[in-house]
């Protein structure tokens, strides 16, 4: 009794062999009488035994039947005899194919190579045995130590692998000579390819990836060596307290609870329970006048501000009046500088140095001179994120000066005065049907990207370099 | 007695799947006619019976609970022959299903792999059946129609297999193998005869057989026995006569 199932459990590593498949179709086409390999007869002492053929026929059909040169056909031609397709006549421990006039032969379909079903130890073990009968008990060196190993752990089979051996030889001798003659060089070779001798590679020569569960495996060093990187890393985290956290988030729950639609209905109508997309149009980037949660959004944190672009042009709109843009028109440079194309980066490096940057430049930022030191030896050679350090300065600035005083401001105060409310929807049954009739495509997102870079142009050319002088001027003139 | 019927059954069996096996390297090679396909049916048909016979006989034998220690580790010997056949003889029939598949006979452009085998199969396909001469009776579609019935056989096979490994409590690794390494080169005795120390017989003709052997190879061994003896007689005549 074997252990018998189709998934095979013992873990054996072997390779899939897609190949087999295309191989065996390739062996039937060289079949054809009109256009496949030609065949001698090869003679031997008395016999004569047909279908032989040389390797240079076999490497000739190949490289005209799929249009390689002779090195690749010759390749091919040595994997077709490493899998065990054809082997050779003459010397058969060497699966190479030689392209001269050596003799091949084709194997039988039952010894072509399977994927899934290794050719099994017992069918082996009954092929040693019947050699040594053949042979008279000499078997070659490595033969006979396989021998000696079946015998070892297969013994309970023994009397069976006996009995098969003989008489398989019995039925082999009813046959014609010529046919015993091949049967015994297609078993032979056949053997060769699955349990190669020392020195012949062979195709199917998989070593089973066995691990013997009695040997330890050594660790490397290596091994080793990460985990205690890791754990170090581990230990160097700063920890929060949860109590902190967790207040965190209970505070930013509370923050921006009202402004969720999940939680509290959004004003007018959610669109997509709706369909009126009323809600989307009063909160466009480039509307007049933003609603009420909108303004009051920006209020929570300048990140909010920052990230609608409303906020950011209403901001805007605040720096020209105090004469300090420039730091916004630093970060939004760092910015396009992140979220840009490779290739305009090393002029957009250039650029906001020039503008920004330079000792004396027209629009010169306030960062520390080691930040500055760092940044400008880094835009030697620009990536992306070379103005990081530089960019998080200047938004810490803006956030802990800048904001606070933007809020108390005028212009804030008026645009929250101006900020619409607008009237939640009640939409009966058919007006909802209504809606859901009237559905349209919005704006093409190409469409808003032009306008946006129409707006950029005009921005660009509107700030331009503000020199500092005519600014001094102008702040001295007004007081 | 139980024992030698089972034995002779036993050899029986194995001559099928030695001879099937050789049956079926040779499917899909020059070798391969509607003849061959017809053989391969009828041999494993035989195989089949033989199987359910030896299953029903040594069941019988290993449920019986009142046997000695001794006779139960022969029985239990004899048990591993007889699933170590039946494996080689599924394993075998599950690739003659597949090569019958790959390579019908029956088709237009028929491209069967250019071996070198071209003797056809007749005297394994005999030796299998015990008969003297093989009968071909067979239509010409076997090919395609016997594909299914080996399919059915297969799982029939298989159920088998299940059940007996389910009924039969045998620990195969616990059996005793008989014979020794290198026992092959020894005889050509069957099953029944365990004794290691018999003639050696040279293996290229099968001069003297053991009782135990079927019936053709008693006529064949009669023959070559008289034709011995008659050119005996006609030399010995010529050396008085000189």
């Amino acid at each position: 009794m074997t252990i018998r199932s189709d998934r095979d459990h013992g873990q054996h590593y072997r390779p899939r062999m897609s190949c087999l498949k295309k191989l065996e179709a390739i062996v039937v086409q060289m079949q054809d009488p009109s256009t496949g390999v030609k065949g001698s007869e090869q003679k031997l002492n008395v016999t004569t035994i047909p279908h032989a053929i040389a390797g240079q026929d076999i490497v000739a059909w190949i490289s005209k039947h799929m249009n390689m040169d002779n090195d690749e056909a010759q390749a091919f031609g040595t994997m077709l005899a490493a899998f065990g397709y054809i082997y050779p006549l003459q010397d058969h421990k060497k699966l190479v194919l030689r392209p001269d006039g050596s003799l091949y032969r084709f194997q039988t379909p039952y010894f072509w190579p399977v994927q899934k079903s290794k050719a099994e130890d017992t069918d082996y073990a009954i092929y040693l045995a019947k050699r040594n009968i053949r042979k008279k008990g000499v078997l070659d060196a490595h033969e006979q130590e396989e021998y000696n190993k079946l015998h070892n752990w297969m013994n309970h089979k023994w009397d069976f692998i006996v009995m098969q051996a003989k008489e398989q030889y019995q039925a082999g001798k009813t046959r014609q000579k010529a046919d015993r003659v091949v049967f015994d060089c297609q078993e032979r070779a056949y053997w060769i390819v699955q349990r190669p001798p020392p020195q012949t590679h062979s195709a199917m020569d998989v070593l089973d990836r066995h691990i013997d569960p009695n040997t330890e495996e050594k660790k490397p060093y290596d091994y080793y060596r990460r985990i205690i990187i890791y754990t170090q890393q581990a230990v160097m985290r700063s920890r929060v307290k949860s109590t902190v956290s967790l207040g965190a988030l209970v505070k930013y729950m509370a923050t921006f609870m009202n402004h969720d639609p999940f939680l509290v209905p959004c004003l007018p109508s959610n669109p997509w329970l709706t369909d009126d997309d009323s809600y989307w149009e009063l909160n466009m980037a480039d509307v007049e006048v933003p609603t009420k949660m909108r303004v009051e959004r920006w209020s929570f944190s300048f990140y909010e501000l920052l990230n609608d672009p409303r906020g950011r042009s209403d901001f805007k709109i605040f720096l020209k009046k105090e004469f300090s843009g420039e730091n916004l028109a630093f970060w939004e440079a760092a910015e396009e500088l992140k979220w840009g194309t490779g290739a305009s980066m090393s002029e957009k490096a250039e650029h906001i140095f020039k503008t920004f940057l330079a000792p004396g430049a027209p629009r010169w930022i306030n960062i520390d001179g080691r930040t500055m030191g760092i940044t400008v030896k880094g835009l030697e050679h620009p990536h992306r994120y070379v103005l990081d350090g530089a960019q998080t300065h200047i938004f810490m600035l803006m956030k802990k000066d800048t904001f606070y005083r933007y809020l108390k401001s005028p212009v804030y105060k008026e645009i929250q005065k101006k900020a619409i409310s607008p009237v939640p929807h009640s939409f009966s049954d058919t007006q909802l049907q209504q809606n859901t009739r009237n559905r349209r495509l919005s704006i093409s997102p190409i469409i808003t990207w032009q306008k946006e870079q129409e707006e950029k142009a005009k921005a660009e050319a509107a700030a331009g370099p503000i020199d500092i002088k005519k600014l001094m001027a102008s702040k001295l003139d007004r007081k | 007695m139980g024992k030698d019927e089972c034995k002779t059954m036993l050899d029986a069996l194995n001559k099928v799947t030695a001879c099937y096996r050789h049956l079926v390297i040779a499917l899909g090679s020059t070798s391969d006619s509607q003849n061959l396909r017809e053989e391969l049916k009828k041999t494993r048909k035989k195989a089949q019976e033989l199987a359910v016979a030896n299953r029903t006989k040594l069941t019988a034998l290993l449920k019986d609970k009142s046997i000695s220690k001794d006779d139960r580790a022969e029985y239990e010997r004899l048990w591993v022959l007889f699933t170590s056949s039946m494996d080689l003889l599924e394993v075998d029939m599950k690739r003659s299903l597949e090569i019958g598949q790959d390579f019908p006979l029956k088709v237009p452009t028929r491209h069967l792999i250019q071996t070198g085998m071209t003797g056809s199969t007749t005297t394994v396909a005999a030796r299998a059946m015990s008969v003297q001469n093989m009968k071909y009776e067979a239509d010409a579609n076997i090919d395609t129609v016997d594909l299914k019935e080996l399919e059915t056989e297969i799982a029939q096979v298989d159920q088998m297999m299940e059940e007996m490994e389910m009924k039969v409590q045998v620990a195969p690794w616990a059996v005793e193998a008989k014979q020794e390494a290198g026992a092959e080169l020894k005889s050509t005795v069957s099953v029944g005869n365990s004794s290691v120390g018999v003639i050696s017989i040279c293996e290229e003709e099968p001069k003297e057989t053991v009782e135990g052997e079927s019936g053709m190879m008693k006529v064949l061994a009669g023959i070559i026995f008289t034709a011995v003896l008659l050119i005996a007689g006609i030399l010995g005549y010529l050396v008085i006569n000189l």
